[in-house]
């Protein structure tokens, strides 16, 4: 045990770069105030987003309070924190136990696979309070005060919030850890770590797919009642996807109660579950999965005449190195799983729950709006928004100088312009963007049906306004490149560009959001709105981009 | 041809200068050695040469064209092979050395048998097809080299070329930067190892805390040491380097 906390505490001392003792140097003092600041930045950035989603939780309250459903709301913070706890879990668990740099030097320690796996665990939890914090804490909350709530519903609160992200986070890490075991026998493992990351979260996607077909098909009256006239029905709905978040709503719900207490014994006792099971495939599966996962085989064969000819194909040397960049996104695991899978799953994720909801038979509350023309303008721009938030969270651009690290010097001595190079970091992110905004446009597709006229706005304003997004992380990249890392962990986990690129995506989001809402009522002018907002703003950046970001990136010296 | 001409660079906000005031002619038909102890601001100087860091003051030309005012004209004229083989670990041998021809426009019908030779001449052409993170640092090293040499540059500019190489590979390096300068062109490398300039150069200069100490042929500088006393600790601590 005490190794155990001895590791806990340098890892979280490496990661979150925080320690008392070296918090008294009043040199690293001057470090973590401008860390605070930027902190502070953040969170005042964000408030505006988290202000409007407690307005819509206390408007939710109100208007199911009456019917007896307002534990619905706890379910709500609940099964989205859970998602994302898992969605992010399946990431991290890949990225922190198996591709960080000191995750194979500690195999030469004397420590047991748990003690490594365990305080990797708690680390990850840590980083998952982050997370779930800005979407937990409100709707807690909400309910607490409207509710006029106890001392037993605060102290529950507090250890649901402790404790929900365990289960999700066991359920990413199980078959992760096995997954990689076996992905660590093939002699391509870099390739084999992502499809085996793919596979697993295919596997939970599948998972929910039949368990939530599982569930009644059909909307009949009946069941729409015994949904709203039950007391909390619609919590029980809501969390089909994470079973064990209905125990801890309804403990809430029931606070003070011994029904509540029971309640709570359950939700503790799954997680508790998840939480043993994960320490017994992690125990079993970890190290085998770990050991030599770095090393790299070769076969050193001499290529045919046919393989110069095709290897040695001559392009354009703006192609060349746009090339370059997407090979190495793709075939680097850090970057691909953080850039370019973030790019094509996300709009899977954030669709497959209304997608099930509705072919459950549940009527979204937006169904009839679609048909009006502010419906349709709404839903315009919601997709949209949900493009920028995309392509800001991949940070293909607000990573691309920081990637490079000590390879940076190779682009300052080739003779290839900065202009060239800068456009083909444009351009190689720009193909991915587009790749994941037609995966979001056709997702859409599925769940809200929409006339031809509609898709191809969609279209339009989507493969515009991808574009100063990517401008706007190039030129945040250029601004403070992190190009000083040892492993590529670093130049995307400890990056903050990554943080900025996606501010910048989400202010954009609510001015357009805003924007449409407000003043553009039909599709084609809010199509048109978009479009020559989004036209301006990206030759806007673009020539920042391409005059002061020039001049700054000749300025930048590795 | 190199001309640098009072070329000066500082680190810490001015408070600390690595290379200090620093003019050289490298002719062609030359190999010019420029000699150091670590830490003497060699690497610094080679930098600035090939546009990775910006000089403070001064000004560098290449074959005539000036880094700072028309870099990708002076860059086209050299081929540079850094100190510390970092290169893109992800792509093969072949992928690289096709890229690095596309960057510097190496015509298709000369690329695929410049590409094959080079590779033979350096023993890698078993290993062209694998990924650079399975080489081994000499290995790295090698096909840096080949990317260096493969647009067939007038200048060659090699920091510590000799690091890493196997002797085989480090004896033909030496034959052909031999051939290179008899040739008419210019090779322009730094070593801290004083038994390799001896071998390889027409002319060196020596380099000590930023500035350079001293210009000229092997004799000069040998004869020069036995008058000059600091010149004469440098050169010791060199050769016991060596």
């Amino acid at each position: 045990m005490h190794r155990f906390g001895a590791l806990l505490k340098i890892l979280l001392i490496n990661y979150f770069g925080i320690s008392v003792r070296q918090l008294r140097d009043p040199v690293n003092r001057k470090e973590y105030l401008k860390k605070l600041g930027l902190g502070l930045i953040i969170v005042v950035a964000l408030a505006p987003t988290i202000v409007l989603y407690t307005n819509i939780l206390i408007k939710g309250y109100e208007v199911l309070a009456p019917l007896g459903q307002a534990g619905a709301i706890l379910t709500l913070g609940m099964v989205l924190v859970s998602a994302l706890v898992f969605f992010f879990g399946v990431f991290y668990v890949v990225s922190l136990f198996y591709f960080a740099a000191d995750a194979e030097s500690l195999l030469a320690l004397p420590l047991r696979a748990w003690q490594v796996l365990g305080a990797r665990f708690c680390l990850l939890l840590c980083y998952e309070y982050l997370t779930a914090l800005p979407f937990l804490l409100p709707p807690l909350i909400v309910y607490g005060v409207k509710s006029g709530a106890g001392l037993s519903y605060w102290l529950m609160a507090l250890l649901g919030f402790l404790v929900i992200p365990v289960l999700p986070l066991s359920l990413a890490a199980i078959p992760t850890t096995i997954v990689m075991r076996f992905a660590n026998l093939s002699r391509r493992k870099d390739m084999f770590k992502i499809v085996g990351s793919i596979f697993v979260i295919a596997l939970v996607i599948a998972y929910q797919f039949f368990f939530q077909n599982a569930a009644p098909q059909n909307m009949d009256p009946e069941f729409l009642q015994r949904l709203f006239t039950q007391r909390n029905g619609l919590m029980d709905q809501l969390s089909g996807v994470f079973p064990s978040t209905r125990y801890l709503g309804l403990a809430l719900v029931d606070a003070g109660k011994l029904i509540g207490l029971l309640n709570l014994a359950i939700f503790m006792l799954v997680s508790f579950l998840g939480l043993i099971l994960a320490w017994f495939v992690g125990e079993k599966f970890y190290y085998q999965g770990l050991m030599g996962s770095s090393e790299t085989s070769a076969r050193r064969k001499v290529l045919s005449h046919k393989d110069y000819q095709k290897l040695t194909n001559p392009s354009s040397a703006l192609f060349a190195y746009m090339l370059k960049e997407i090979r190495l996104l793709l075939r680097t695991p850090t970057y691909f799983m953080n850039s370019v899978m973030t790019n094509l799953l996300a709009p899977l994720l954030i669709l497959l729950p209304f997608y099930l909801q509705s072919r459950r038979g549940i009527t979204m509350p937006w169904s009839n709006l679609m048909n009006t023309p502010q419906g349709q303008s709404t839903l315009l721009v919601a997709v949209v928004a949900i493009i920028l938030f995309i392509t800001g969270s991949n940070a293909m651009t607000a990573t691309a100088i920081s990637r490079e690290g000590k390879e940076f010097y190779i682009s300052r001595f080739i003779p290839l312009s900065y202009k060239q190079q800068i456009s083909a970091k444009i351009l190689s992110a720009y193909i991915f963007g587009v790749i994941g905004a037609l995966m979001m446009i056709v997702a859409s597709r599925i769940l809200f049906p929409q006339s031809v006229l509609f898709m191809v706005l969609l279209l339009g304003v989507s493969l515009v306004a991808i574009i100063p997004i990517l401008e706007a992380g190039l030129l945040i990249d250029i601004l403070r490149p992190k190009l000083e890392w040892e492993n590529e962990q670093q130049a995307f986990k400890q990056n903050l560009n990554v943080l900025f690129s996606l501010l910048f995506a989400l202010i954009i989001a609510g001015v357009i959001v805003y924007m449409v809402i407000t003043f553009f009522h039909s599709l084609l002018w809010a199509a048109l709105f978009m479009l020559t907002f989004f036209t301006v703003l990206a030759a806007l950046l673009y020539y920042l981009l391409m005059n002061w970001g020039i001049t700054l990136y000749q300025e930048l010296e590795s | 041809m190199i001309e640098i001409n009072g070329v000066s660079k500082s680190y810490n906000r001015a408070t600390v200068k690595a290379v200090d005031n620093v003019s050289l002619t490298v002719n062609n038909g030359e190999i010019f050695g420029f000699l150091g102890p670590n830490g003497a601001g060699k690497t610094t100087l080679i930098k600035m040469i090939t546009g990775i860091l910006n000089a403070d003051a001064g000004s560098i030309r290449i074959n005539g064209y000036n880094i700072s005012e028309d870099p990708i004209s002076a860059k086209m004229q050299f081929g540079f092979v850094p100190d510390d083989p970092n290169i893109f670990a992800r792509l093969s041998g072949i992928e690289y050395l096709n890229f690095i021809a596309d960057i510097y426009q190496v015509p298709g019908s000369q690329r695929g048998s410049r590409i094959k030779q080079l590779l033979q001449r350096f023993d890698m052409l078993n290993a062209a097809g694998d990924r650079i993170q399975s080489y081994s640092h000499g290995m790295k090293q090698k096909i840096v080299v080949i990317g260096a040499l493969l647009h067939d540059p007038p200048v060659w500019i090699l920091d510590e070329p000799m690091t890493g190489l196997d002797p085989r590979s480090s004896f033909d390096l030496k034959e052909m930067m031999r051939e290179h300068a008899d040739a008419g062109k210019t090779v322009f490398f730094s070593t801290h190892v004083l038994d390799v300039a001896e071998k390889v150069c027409d002319r060196l200069a020596i380099i000590n805390k930023g500035k350079v100490i001293f210009c000229g042929s092997m004799q000069e500088i040998r004869a020069h040491a036995r008058e000059n006393e600091s010149l004469e600790n440098l050169f010791l601590e060199l050769t016991e380097d060596a």
